[in-house]
């Protein structure tokens, strides 16, 4: 039999009992909405989670803090820096040292009158373009040098005006400029103990730029300046010598901080597990995305599985009217055989009728779903309950998507069901006696 | 060799511990082109000895040779093959799709072999002309009398040139004249183009048609004889 035939004929058969095959075909069409609603939901839901996490900043990073350490365990200096770095998850590994409080400043304008002794923080320079900072101001050099810093987004403001005692400093939120500006000859002091009969040494030091705010990267892109970490270590040293500190040999530079990078935000909570391990405390922004995320899929696993039920019933219902048919056809059937249609065929034709209650209840399933879920993104809210609405709120305000591949996904499912269904009314059409049906009588 | 040689058929029903012995170690051969009724009492076992013939069941004991071909030993599926190609079937109750139009019952055996619409349109075209229905090709069965729903049936059952075609009580369901023209047209097809013809009843009237006579009685051949009337002509 060609195949046109026997689409027709498998047509003719739906079309002959119209009213069951609508009644069978509704069955999957809200099998089909009830999925592709649920999954619409669900990858609403996603893109929203996504798009809040987003605006958190980078999910991949931790923060490794350098305080609250005590002497008997693992330190956080280079030694750990090295453990760090070999571990498969990382990617990218960023120290910050800074010099003890009052140990070195930075002078700016005319012979030095403008005075920083706020944050310095020894990084490296190399990698903050790739750890997320960004430049209001200035460029990112090809190579970095040893004299080059970085100004955080308010650090200009932090120069004083050494040669006053009051009104010697500008906020700056008072909308003025601030003493200091890039063009200026900047300057790194190393302090000296007051007594001291050696004068303070001082390096000349060459501002590249103005970070950009955020508040997501550590160390702070605000109130910080940051400078070659391997200067950095030297003019510590440099510190210690001239003001007489004793360094024990065995004795490593701390780092005020370590930021790793992981190769895979999935990964974030067992690198920092890991890292926890050595007692360190940590943050990163899976204690949020965690939470969010597992709700979401919480929610999404309770809608898949009603769908996955009305599914189930309509798979129910299609072999049960499949049944019914043959018993109705059992005579058909058999003249069928009698005149000589092959097995297959027949096995066909029914295989063919139950995909396409299959595939027309996935049709207008998907249409449905398409009006349903337009009407759930402009008139329906709060669909899923109260945390849900912080997150979307945080969003498009879309909560309902469905891509293409749903639609396909979605007709292909439904076919696929009818056709699994009608696996088991066809192999008993097929086993029909030609004689027992046509002894029947009509 | 003849074209449908039966050795030693044997038919015994089993209904719960009774056994119903329906044939009895009939013997036949039939040629190619012979028009042959297989007349007897109700229950005597004709409609089992056609269905048998038909590979429509197998017989308990025996063989059925058709052109040398042993169709008892068939797999379902060759028999359905061997039936699209050789068989030809008019039921007593015309069995005709009720969903479908008179052009489209005749094709349906050439619908089963493939064949392009088309082409078998006209063949099934050209087969209701012959059985007198040109006008009535839209029409479906239940748009058409007894008499013409079995001239249908006749159209289908030749419409593939069959070799053999089988027909249990083809006029059971129909008045006299009607039986007459029926049977008239069933062995003018079958003359035309040479193709054995074995018909089933219980009615002298229809067994006057043929030109042999297998007389059953009991399950078994009580006689076997050429049709003198026949002959005579
Ligand atoms: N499936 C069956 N199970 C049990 N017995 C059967 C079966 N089919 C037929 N028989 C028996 O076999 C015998 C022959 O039946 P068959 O149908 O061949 O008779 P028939 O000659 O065609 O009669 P009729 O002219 O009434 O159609 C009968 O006694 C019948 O009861
Ligand atoms: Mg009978």
């Amino acid at each position: 039999m060609k195949f046109r035939d026997k689409l027709s004929m498998c047509l003719g058969n739906l079309y002959k009992r119209k009213v069951r095959t609508l009644l069978t075909t509704i069955g999957v069409v809200v099998g089909t909405c009830a999925i592709v609603i649920t999954v619409s939901l669900g990858i609403g839901m996603q893109m929203a989670t996504d798009q809040a996490l987003a605006s958190m900043g980078d999910l991949t990073l931790i923060t490794v803090y350098g305080y609250g350490i005590s002497s008997d365990q693992t330190q956080l200096d280079e030694n750990f820096f090295q453990t760090v770095k070999e571990n498969e998850h990382v990617v990218a590994a960023m120290p910050s040292i800074s010099p003890e409080w009052g140990s070195m400043k930075i002078t700016g304008g005319n012979n030095g009158r403008y005075v920083y002794e706020s944050t310095i923080n020894g990084v490296f320079m190399e990698d903050l373009e790739a750890m997320g900072y960004t430049l209001r101001e200035g460029e990112w050099p090809e190579t970095f040098t040893d004299d080059m810093i970085l100004m955080g987004t308010n650090s200009l403001y932090d120069f004083y005006d050494s040669k006053k005692t009051t009104n010697n400093y500008i906020s700056s939120w008072s909308g003025k400029d601030p003493f200091v500006n890039l063009d200026d000859r900047f300057e790194l002091m190393i302090t000296v103990p007051e007594d001291s009969t050696k004068k303070a040494p001082t390096y000349r030091v060459q501002p590249i730029g103005i970070m950009e705010e955020n508040y997501n990267l550590q160390p702070s892109s605000s109130y910080s300046i940051f400078i070659s970490y391997n200067a950095m270590k030297e003019w510590i040293t440099e510190y210690k010598r001239l003001n007489g500190i004793k360094v024990d040999r065995n004795e490593t530079l701390k780092f005020n901080s370590l930021v790793v990078k992981c190769d895979d935000m999935n990964n974030v909570a067992e690198v920092e597990e890991w890292i926890q391990s050595f007692g360190f405390d940590t943050y990163s922004m899976e204690t949020i995305r965690k939470p969010l995320q597992d709700q979401a899929r919480q929610e999404q696993l309770t809608l898949g599985a009603l769908g996955a039920i009305s599914l189930l019933v309509a798979a129910i219902g299609i072999t049960n009217t499949m049944i019914m048919s043959i018993y109705e056809r059992t005579r058909e059937i058999g003249v069928m055989k009698v005149l000589g249609c092959k097995i297959n065929d027949i096995r066909q034709v029914f295989l063919m009728e139950a995909a396409a209650i299959g595939f027309m209840g996935g049709l207008f399933g998907v249409l449905i779903s398409e009006g349903v879920s337009f009407a759930i993104n402009h008139f329906g809210s709060g669909v899923t309950g109260e945390s849900w609405e912080i997150v979307s709120g945080m969003a498009t305000g879309s909560t309902s998507v469905i891509p293409w591949w749903l639609v396909v996904a979605a007709l292909i499912f439904a076919t696929l069901v009818g056709l699994v269904s009608g696996i088991g009314p066809a192999n008993r059409a097929v086993k029909i006696s030609a004689l027992t049906a046509i002894k029947q009588d009509s | 060799m003849a074209q449908i040689e039966i050795k030693d058929i044997r038919k015994v029903y089993r209904v719960d511990t009774e056994k119903i012995v329906a044939l009895n170690r009939i013997n036949l051969s039939i040629e190619q082109g012979e028009i042959c009724c297989i007349f007897g009492t109700s229950g005597s076992g004709k409609s089992t000895l056609l269905n048998i013939l038909a590979g429509l069941e197998k017989p308990s004991h025996g063989s059925v040779l058709i052109d040398g071909h042993d169709i008892c030993k068939m797999s379902e599926k060759k028999l359905a093959l061997f039936r699209q190609k050789n068989v030809g079937f008019v039921f007593q109750s015309y069995n005709l799709m009720s969903t479908l139009t008179a052009l489209e019952n005749v094709a349906l055996p050439l619908q089963f072999r493939g064949m392009d619409k088309k082409k078998r349109n006209k063949y099934a075209m050209e087969m209701l002309k012959s059985v007198g229905l040109k006008e009535r090709m839209k029409h479906t069965p239940n748009q058409m009398s007894g008499g013409q729903q079995q001239r249908v049936g006749i159209a289908r059952a030749f419409v593939a040139r069959p070799k053999i075609v089988f027909a249990d009580e083809p006029t059971g369901n129909l008045d006299s004249k009607t039986t007459k023209e029926v049977m008239e047209i069933m062995i003018h097809l079958a003359r035309k183009h040479h193709e054995t013809l074995i018909i089933v009843s219980h009615d002298r009237d229809i067994a006057k048609y043929a030109d042999r006579i297998i007389y059953i009685i009991d399950g078994n051949i009580k006689s076997d004889e050429p049709n003198e009337s026949v002959l005579k002509n």
